[in-house]
Order: C-alpha cells, then sequence, then structure tokens
C-alpha cells in the first residue's frame, strides 16, 4: 500500500501544472458598466462585450472614457494580470476556452500570435487597412502576419531614452543640458568615453548595468535583428547583432557597470543612492523612477540615447477570431484607438500614442515633467519611436533576446568571461531554439 | 474490505416467494452499491489523473503549438532532451538542491526528536505544535523572507557581513550559493514536519527496551546508535522517501526566489530545477511537447527513485 502512496504526489504535480493554464483563464471579472439585461442581436456594436487587459495600462480609464463618448455601449473589462499572464490566459482560451471579444497583447509576446494568425480576425476586414496608415509603420508591420493580414492595432509604443542625474554629473565635471548630453554621448563610444570620465572622477559606477541600458538599446538600433527579413534565423551571422552585443561587453570591460540588474533589488534604491547615474528610461518606466527616488526631485534629465531611435515595449489591440461580438469589439478600437483619442489618453494618463500624428502632436512634444527638470521628454520619446528602424521579429525573438542577454548578466556576476559571452550567449540561444 | 463483507446481508434471507422482482433488482443495487460509493474517487482520479497522464505521455511525441499546428515527430522531443545541457543542468540542480537541503533537514529534525521526547521538558505540546508553524506557512511567504535575508544588497546576512567588514555575497550569482539559499528554504518549511514524524518514532520505542539497554551497562549514544537508529527505521526511511519526492518536484522556491531571476531562476540557470524547467518550456514558450517530454522524463525520474526507496523498505522489513 505505502509503495503506491510513493507514486502518487509526482503525477499529482505533472496535473497541477497542467491547471495552471486552465487556472489562468478563471478570471476575475470586474464589469465597468453592468449588464441592461437585454440579449444583444449579433452583430449590435453596442453589445456587451469583454476586454481583457493587463494591469497598469489604464485600461479602466480607456474604457470610461469610452462609455462617455458612447452611452449605449456595454463592456465588461477584466485586468488579467501581468504582460505575461494575459498572454498566458489567453492562449488558453484560445487552445480551447471561452475567448474574450477584445485583447491587449504587449509587443514580446505578439510573435508568437501573430504566427498562428487563424486565431484573430483579420482586421483588414473589418476596415483595418485604412486605419493602419495611421500608426507606426514598424509598429503595424509587428502584427502583421506572413500572410498579410493584420491582426492587432498598436495602442501605444515604448519610446526610450536615457535617464542620467544632472546633480551628479554637475558633481564628476561633465556637463548636465539634456542637448550637450545628448551630443557628447551621439555614439555609443562617447557614452563610454563620458562613463570612463564620470568613473575616474568620483570612484563610482557610470550606468546601473550593460545588459539592459546598453545591449537593449543597440540590439534595436539595428536594420536587420535575428531573423532575416524573409523569416530565417540570422542571430549568430548578422554582423549588427554581434556589434550590438560587443558594444555591452566594451562597456562592462571599461569598469563603469555598477552590475544592478533592471528589477533586482538593488535596482530602485540605486536610483535614489547615486550607486548609478544613468539609467534607462522607456516612456512607462518614468513613474518607476519617480516612485523609487522621490527625494531626486529635479535631479534627473532625460535625454535621447546614444545612437539612433529606440523603442521597449509597446502592445496591440486584437479580436479573436471566436469572439461572440466583434463589431462592438471593432467599435471600441475604432473610437479609442484614433489619433485623437491615442492623443486625449497620452494626456490623462502618459501612455506613449503609437498613432504618427499624434506623436507628432502639441500635447506630446511640449511634454515635460518637473521631477526630470523640465527635460524634453515628450520630443525624446517620439524622436525615438520615429527614428526607430523597422525589423521581422518571428516566433522566437523574445527567446534568443533573453538568451544574449543571460549571458552579459552572467558576464557581470563574474560566472563568464567577456572573451566567452558572446560563444555562451549564442549557445544559450542554439539551447532554446533548437 | 472486511467492513463491506460484513454489512451486506447474506442474500438467503431476502427468499421469500412473491417478492421475486424486488429481489433481484435489490441484489443488483447491493452488489452496485460498493462500486457507486468508491465511484466518484475513480471518476475524479480519471478525469483529473489518469487523463492528464496518459494524454502527457501522448503530447510529448508532437511539436504541440496550443494555438497553432501539432506535428508528430515520434521521439524527437526525447532525442533532444537527452543533449539539451540545460535538461542536464535542471536535473544536476534538483538532485544538487536536493541533498543539500534534505541532510541536513533530517538530522536536524532527528535532534530536535530528541529534545522534544526529553521527558522533563516542560510546554512539550506547545514545542511540538509550534514546529509545524513553518509547514504551515504559504510558500510565496516563506520565500518572500528567504529573498529578502539571502538579498545581495539589504539582506540580513549581508548586513551582518557587513558589520564584521566583510565583503558582501551575491547568493544568486552563484550555482552553490542560489542552490544553499532555495535549500535553506526547504529545510525551513519540512524540517517540523519530519521532526514530528521522527518523535512520533521515537515514542513507540518501548521504555522496557531503554532500561534493558542500561541493565546490559550501554551508554547514551550506544543507546542511540544500536536501539534508537535500528528501531526508528521505517520511520526514516518513509521520511528519506517523501524528501525525495518532494525534492524531485521542487517548484515554488526557485520560481520566486528573487523577482528578477524568472523562469529559469538565474541568467545561467544556476537554479533551475526539473519542474521549473518543464513549466519554462510548457507555459512560458508553449512549447507543449517538448514540456511533457520533460514531464514523461521527470515522471521516470520518480519511478527510479521509488524503485530504489521500494528495494530499500523491503531489504529493511526482511532485516527484521
Amino acid at each position: 500500500m505505502s509503495d503506491s502512496v510513493f507514486f502518487t504526489p509526482s503525477r499529482r504535480t505533472l496535473f497541477k501544472l497542467s491547471g495552471v493554464v486552465a487556472g489562468g483563464a478563471a478570471l476575475a471579472a470586474c464589469s465597468s458598466k453592468s449588464s441592461s439585461g437585454s440579449s444583444a442581436s449579433p452583430g449590435d456594436p453596442n453589445a456587451e462585450f469583454t476586454f481583457w487587459s493587463f494591469t497598469g495600462i489604464g485600461a479602466k480609464a480607456s474604457v470610461a472614457d469610452y462609455l462617455a463618448k458612447n452611452a449605449n455601449a456595454h463592456v465588461k473589462l477584466s485586468e488579467v494580470g501581468s504582460t505575461t499572464e494575459t498572454a498566458t490566459a489567453l492562449t488558453a482560451a484560445l487552445a480551447g476556452g471561452v475567448v474574450p471579444d477584445l485583447v491587449m497583447i504587449q509587443g514580446d509576446d505578439l510573435p508568437k500570435f501573430v504566427e498562428n494568425p487563424s486565431n484573430f480576425v483579420d482586421l483588414r476586414t473589418l476596415g483595418g487597412k485604412d486605419l493602419a496608415g495611421n500608426y507606426l509603420d514598424w509598429a503595424v508591420s509587428g502584427a502583421t502576419s506572413t500572410n498579410g493580414s493584420i491582426i492587432g492595432v498598436p495602442t501605444d509604443v515604448g519610446g526610450l531614452g536615457l535617464a542620467y542625474r544632472a546633480d551628479l554629473f554637475q558633481a564628476a565635471g561633465l556637463p548636465t543640458d539634456p542637448a550637450e548630453v545628448a551630443k557628447m554621448w551621439s555614439t555609443w563610444d562617447g557614452f563610454i568615453a563620458m562613463g570612463e570620465k564620470y568613473t575616474a572622477a568620483t570612484g563610482k559606477p557610470f550606468v546601473d548595468n550593460v545588459e539592459t541600458t546598453v545591449f537593449f538599446s543597440t540590439v534595436n538600433q539595428v536594420t536587420e535583428k535575428y531573423y532575416s527579413p524573409d523569416g530565417k534565423l540570422v542571430y549568430d551571422t548578422n554582423p549588427q547583432v554581434k556589434k550590438a552585443f560587443d558594444v555591452a561587453v566594451k562597456t562592462y570591460k571599461a569598469g563603469i557597470s555598477a552590475k544592478v540588474a533592471a528589477w533586482s533589488s538593488g535596482w530602485d534604491p540605486g536610483k535614489a543612492n547615486g550607486a548609478f547615474a544613468v539609467t534607462v528610461a522607456p516612456s512607462w518606466l518614468l513613474s518607476g523612477i519617480k516612485s523609487a527616488a522621490p527625494a531626486t526631485a529635479g535631479a534627473w534629465r532625460i535625454t535621447a540615447l546614444p545612437g539612433v531611435g529606440g523603442n521597449w515595449g509597446g502592445s496591440v489591440i486584437a479580436i479573436p477570431k471566436r469572439a461572440a461580438h466583434p463589431e462592438a469589439a471593432w467599435q471600441y478600437i475604432k473610437t479609442m484607438m484614433s489619433t485623437d483619442a491615442q492623443t486625449e489618453h497620452f494626456k490623462s494618463t502618459g501612455t506613449l500614442p503609437a498613432a504618427k500624428d499624434s506623436l507628432k502632436s502639441e500635447a506630446v512634444l511640449s511634454y515635460t515633467d518637473k521631477f526630470f527638470g523640465d527635460s524634453q521628454i515628450g520630443k525624446v520619446m517620439s524622436d525615438s519611436v520615429l527614428n526607430f528602424h523597422s525589423f521581422y521579429n518571428g516566433p522566437d525573438t523574445s527567446a534568443i533576446g533573453a538568451g544574449l542577454l543571460n549571458s552579459l548578466a552572467s558576464m557581470q556576476t563574474g560566472n563568464v568571461a567577456p572573451e566567452d559571452a558572446w560563444q555562451t550567449g549564442v549557445k544559450n540561444v542554439k539551447d532554446a531554439v533548437g | 474490505m472486511s467492513a463491506t463483507t460484513t454489512q451486506v446481508p447474506p442474500h438467503r434471507e431476502r427468499k421469500q416467494p412473491g417478492q421475486q422482482p424486488t429481489r433481484v433488482r435489490s441484489s443488483f443495487l447491493e452488489r452496485a452499491a460498493p462500486y457507486a460509493y468508491v465511484a466518484p474517487f475513480f471518476i475524479i482520479f480519471g478525469i483529473f489523473g489518469l487523463f492528464p497522464l496518459v494524454f502527457t505521455f501522448f503530447v510529448s511525441l508532437f511539436d504541440w503549438n496550443p494555438i497553432g499546428a501539432h506535428t508528430f515527430v515520434g521521439l524527437a522531443n526525447f532525442e533532444r532532451l537527452l543533449h539539451d545541457s540545460r535538461f542536464w543542468n535542471a536535473l544536476g540542480n534538483t538532485f544538487g538542491i536536493f541533498v543539500i537541503s534534505t541532510i541536513p533537514q533530517l538530522l536536524l529534525a532527528l535532534g530536535l526528536a530528541q529534545l522534544l521526547n526529553h521527558a522533563r521538558l516542560r510546554w512539550a505540546n506547545f514545542f511540538r505544535m509550534s514546529m509545524l508553524l513553518p509547514f504551515i506557512t504559504s510558500v510565496a511567504a516563506t520565500a518572500l523572507v528567504f529573498g529578502q535575508i539571502f538579498d545581495r544588497n539589504f539582506g540580513l546576512i549581508n548586513w551582518i557581513l557587513g558589520l564584521l567588514h566583510l565583503d558582501p555575497i551575491n547568493f544568486l550569482a552563484s550555482r552553490l550559493g542560489s542552490w544553499v539559499e532555495i535549500s535553506a528554504m526547504v529545510t525551513w518549511r519540512w524540517f517540523g514536519y519530519n521532526t514530528l514524524l521522527y518523535l512520533a518514532g521515537l515514542q513507540a520505542i518501548p521504555r522496557e527496551m531503554y532500561e534493558a539497554a542500561s541493565v546490559d551497562g550501554a551508554n547514551g549514544w550506544q543507546k542511540f546508535t544500536r536501539l534508537t537508529i535500528p528501531s526508528m527505521r521505517p520511520v526514516i526511511i518513509f521520511t528519506v522517501i517523501m524528501s525525495t519526492i518532494g525534492g524531485l518536484q521542487i517548484f515554488t522556491e526557485p520560481l520566486l526566489v528573487a523577482p528578477e531571476s524568472g523562469l529559469t531562476c538565474g541568467a545561467a540557470r544556476q537554479c533551475q530545477t526539473l519542474a521549473l524547467f518543464l513549466y519554462e518550456q510548457g507555459f512560458g514558450q508553449f512549447k507543449f511537447g517538448y514540456g511533457s517530454a520533460i514531464g514523461v522524463a521527470l515522471f521516470v525520474i520518480v519511478v527510479v527513485a521509488a524503485l530504489i526507496n521500494f528495494f530499500l523498505t523491503t531489504r529493511t522489513r526482511g532485516a527484521r
């Protein structure tokens, strides 16, 4: 008898794991407006539709705006969880559950869904082709499958700049004005030279880490990344990727990295206590810097990163094929993703728009913040995404990025020698993508 | 088992003329009733236990994208697994963490059980009950607290090292360091449970045997090694087996050990266990086929471990 007892738990684990996906689909829904009780006929654009969003993107405010504009509409909003949790729940739903009518998908998760476009409504059939021209080309192409169908409309992008401490720069004898700083580090070599100067003057590290702040920036300033335009893997042969990687290794070897990984326990305190003077600043992380280091108000500046262009993050909004009320969902997209609506949403929540004209609007370009010494944040962010190159992202783009990034992180913790970092990164990726 | 036979009345008591149909029906119901009573378990086990198990074997033969194509690939997933350094790394981590969490844990539990069994211990029940507190605390809460104790920048341990003017240790960065951190969590969670099992084992040893040993002139240590340990052998083997099974499944601790460590438990996968590797492949990357193959491999490993345990158990029985 005891023997069978010993077998049981191991089986259970497997089942528990398979239950995780099912559990992800069991969501606590918060209804923004209670259903009127009348059952809507199919095709009714005001029918109650379900909307899955992730947290922290201001979905509740968007839905409230929508209901203010369209009093007859009914929206059932679920803030599922993090971007990854939302993608996991969506995968479970698409694989055989109840799908939402409308869903947000974050950029890193997008390729997996774009690879299987038959799971989503081709938005061209609802009028998305006309709409697509309004948005940044690379953001639309990220949601366009190889057969040409557009599965998502870009809701926002992650404009990228660098944040630096003007007070620490001044103490180290470096310029403090954002325009001068941007000019001095217009190339990554200039960035490293500035860092060496800073570290020599203060004895302190310059940049928080090399994997996210440097590599994540450099590897996205390319015209071709891990895949060739026709979808072949080129991460190990593409000289642009190797060059981007080498910049990170060079930064590390210069001895100017504080070796504090993003989101590790030392990251937020480091912003407050001057353990480093430069950190990465995607548009959605600005509020994070403010809350991490309230005492440094007025000391931070935001300026363009070295090289040309940048983007980190951004999302699209999509309608699953089996949605019960695609028309209602489409009406929401049309209303809330228009150029004007994205500008409005930026004003209320600071979410950087993906619509081209919205990015050139006065509201975005003139955006400043006292906390960041009235730096031209709006212009920096807008320029970075308008100058961003379009390149093809395949299904394994995030896995490849993680493999290379992990090698750099291991280099920083001393587990991989700088000379071996590239080989280790390529091996990580080979293991991951087979 | 004997209870069912005694409670069903013998058939011949009901054999009365004119009640033929009722007799047939009730006899059928009577025979079916026990099966109906146990059916809920088997139905639920079949749906949530047996089916997923068989289905996992089935899926492991496919390149299975949950929202795309399911392509039959035969044993290709297993072939890849054998050549996947990440799999062997995870296997090594699993056994490494298992060894450094189980051995000190069981020794600690044995020592504590001896103390708790002391005749002159006051408030014995209070101490015995408090042993279980870590066990009933949520794993996630434990992981958060230990994450802070071992933290590189602001952890308690590094704060003490700082007071002693020693360099801080980045536990998570190294393989051994991260193993130690996770093992500490596992030990904290399970030592009380094992202590109580050992305590029960100790209390089952008749006092007369100790008295007899004293008469024979045995000292304390001899009593412990010659009398206590052999008498406790079944309990010790039980705890070793339970720890083996628990150890092979370690999942939550490496998942929650640090917010930045992700599904790989660190940039170099330094503390990724088999269960976490399975989760990363299946639910992080949506490679259901490959994830299932890892699940099957884990199943085989547990079966082998259980067979070894079975062998040990029967050998002990034979020795007695």
